[in-house]
């Protein structure tokens, strides 16, 4: 096991990074949302910017930029190389 | 044989522009998702039958997850499928996102037709798409078009009653997107480009340092070109049109009008020291279009041609994202400020477009601070040419109180109200450039509704006034007010006849107090009264009719409260 992989959620990941969705929590309608917006799981995902200290998380998806709040943005766990 | 053809796309792909140009019929389009807040019908004629067409709200998905989406997929739903074609919209630089609601209109059967729309952008950001190729592997038409410079929508025309349904498999969500990436890899050729300053402005506008400085020099230059506009109009436009055309005219008209009956009273009103006043002497042909066309209308103008600026750039949303941690506290999330910017045109477009908010509790929330701290630009204008004068301390001091009271007021509500507010979930649009004309369209559109709307209820507003005034009758109103105007609030009690106008209008309500000769503070007690009481007739109508009897008397109540308590407050504060 060279490689280490973290997982943590979108909240923790430091802007500019890349991540995996592998899992995101919360309800259905939540989920539902997310992919139809286009992050679902195993979707890479870039972290663009976090907005204050529990404001927003922007993060691009393919070619759309998306705003998430705050408790959303926790709720996406993603898995970082 | 087509009974009905349905817009359905993504939120932001131009759907109101595409329909706009098949219809003929303006509707208001803008670069940020949930523009469209009604559903707008129109016809198109095709051959020698006249077929309805209905623009729909943005969806993401036939499998709704919110309700605008719900109204959209319920809509879709009416008809047979055999009589309906449907328009599928797509923004061409963003085809991935894009292509699941379109596969799954595909797998359910719908006739479909796809229209990949705004065509020049993808070409400016270097993405190439291979149209036979994705008609081939969709199996139904492609056709590309830039709806705002009318480009592809004769041949969209032409093929619409090609619309065909085709068969594909029924995929579950994940499969569905492995399908569009197979298909976008096919169809979907990106070049390699440097980023632009578009790109590079894009990206700054979404991180916490550079977005706060450019959210402050955008509002800051905003505010300044608003005001610079609105002023060039004034002086160079209408007022030399009032004080060098109307003026004398109306003054020789008076002349030879020696009698001053009730007829003089109605159409000219009161002469100050023998002369027209076109801020007091409040009459039919002086007081009443010198207040719509020489103080609110050149407002009316500058104010939209910005908003309308942003709103079609794309900047609005990024403000959302700045502004999402405080409107959290007052039970709102950042999408919010859509609404309020909206209000702070017009109360009641501001409130239509809570629509763009979930919850029932956000939509009560916003539209009840709306209505008491979001002056409008009548009211605005008002409160600047009543308080003017006296200097910016008095304007900025409403404002200020504005302010003071949406705070406390969203922060109590977020606490009493039962319910959570939902998050936020936003799609960011890139900026975008609209060409001038469709600026000029959506300004003309905007300023000609206020237009029709404002003018006939003040010139009848200001003729009931002065009928009520010759015949006496406001003195069984004003002496019922009089304890609390004047004990309470520390006005005259003839001011209580301005506050009951208000309701009619705003900018009416300032022509009645002008004329009482108030003190500066008083003026800043009734102005900032006249703000946060009753909203305009119009403005309480859309409430009732968007959050329901039930909630309209909530929100009244807490107005009139309100009211109460800052107006007494104000009274011992500055007055005492």
């Amino acid at each position: 096991m060279s490689e280490k992989i973290k997982k943590i959620s979108l909240v923790q990941m430091k802007p500019n990074h890349k991540g995996k969705v592998i899992e995101i929590l919360g309800g259905t309608n939540l989920q539902d949302r997310l992919m139809n917006m286009g992050v679902y799981k195993n979707k890479e995902i870039t972290k663009l910017s976090h907005i204050g200290l529990r404001g927003p998380v922007v993060i691009k998806a393919g070619r759309s930029i998306l705003a998430l709040g705050h408790g959303v943005a926790a709720k996406v766990i993603l898995e970082q190389e | 044989m087509i009974k009905k053809i349905y817009l359905i796309g993504n939120p932001n792909v131009g759907k109101s522009v595409v329909f706009s140009r098949l219809t003929g019929v303006q509707v208001m389009s803008s670069n940020y998702p949930g523009t469209t807040v009604e559903i707008s019908k129109g016809y198109l004629r095709l051959g020698d039958e006249e077929i309805e067409i209905v623009d729909l709200p943005g969806t993401y998905s036939l499998e709704p997850t919110s309700n605008a989406e719900k109204v959209a997929v319920s809509l879709l739903k009416e008809y047979p499928k055999n009589e309906i074609a449907v328009v599928n919209i797509l923004d061409s630089t963003n085809l991935e996102r894009n292509l699941l609601l379109t596969l799954q209109l595909i797998e359910e059967g719908f006739p479909t037709i796809v229209c990949l729309n705004m065509c020049d952008d993808a070409v400016h950001r270097g993405v190439g798409l291979d149209f036979k190729k994705l008609e081939e592997s969709l199996q139904i038409p492609v056709i590309s078009t830039c709806a705002v410079t009318g480009a592809g929508i004769k041949l969209l025309i032409d093929r619409i009653k090609e619309a065909k349904p085709a068969f594909r498999d029924k995929l579950v969500h994940e499969a569905r997107w492995v399908e569009i990436g197979k298909i976008v890899e096919q169809v979907q050729r990106l070049e390699h480009r440097h980023h632009t300053l578009r790109e590079v402005l894009e990206d700054a506008s979404v991180r916490p340092l550079t977005g706060l400085i450019m959210a402050t020099g955008v509002i800051y230059v905003s505010f300044k070109i608003v005001r610079f506009v609105g002023e060039t109009i004034i002086n160079k436009i209408t007022d030399p049109f009032f004080f060098n055309i109307l003026q004398p005219f109306l003054e020789k008209l008076t002349f030879y009008w020696k009698e001053e009956g009730f007829w003089f009273h109605l159409l000219i009103g009161d002469l100050i020291n023998g002369k027209i006043d076109f801020k007091q002497s409040l009459g039919v042909l002086t007081t009443a279009p010198y207040i719509e066309f020489g103080m609110v209308l050149p407002y009316v103008i500058s104010f939209y041609l910005i908003l309308s600026l942003l709103e079609d750039i794309g900047y609005l949303p990024r403000l959302a994202i700045l502004l999402d941690n405080v409107l959290h506290r007052l039970g709102l999330h950042g999408y919010a400020i859509i609404p309020v910017l909206l209000g702070f045109g017009c109360n009641v477009p501001g409130i239509l477009s809570t629509r763009v908010l979930e919850s029932k509790r956000e939509r009560f929330i916003a539209s009840t601070i709306i209505s008491i701290g979001v002056p409008c630009v009548p009211l605005q204008a008002m409160i600047f040419g009543l308080l003017g004068r006296f200097g910016g301390l008095y304007v900025g001091g409403v404002y200020l109180v504005l302010f003071i009271l949406v705070l406390i007021l969203g922060v109590i509500l977020n606490r009493i109200m039962p319910g959570y507010s939902p998050e936020f979930l936003l799609e960011i649009p890139p900026y975008r450039f609209p060409p001038l004309h469709m600026l000029a369209q959506k300004l003309y559109f905007r300023i000609r509704g206020f237009l029709i709307e404002a003018v006939p209820i003040v010139l009848i507003g200001v003729a009931v006034i002065n009928i009520l005034i010759y015949f006496n009758l406001f003195d069984i109103v004003t002496r019922l007010f009089s304890p609390v105007i004047h004990n309470l609030f520390g006005l005259p009690k003839e001011a209580i006849v301005a506050l009951v106008i208000g309701f009619l209008r705003k900018d009416v309500a300032v022509g009645m107090l002008m004329p009482l000769g108030l003190s500066a503070k008083q003026l800043f007690i009734a102005a900032t009264l006249l703000a946060i009481s009753f909203p305009c007739v119009a403005t309480f109508i859309v409430l009732w009719k968007e959050l329901g009897v039930k909630d309209l008397i909530k929100s009244t109540l807490i107005m009139i409260s309100i009211s109460i308590i800052v107006g007494a407050a104000l009274n011992f504060i500055i007055l005492r």
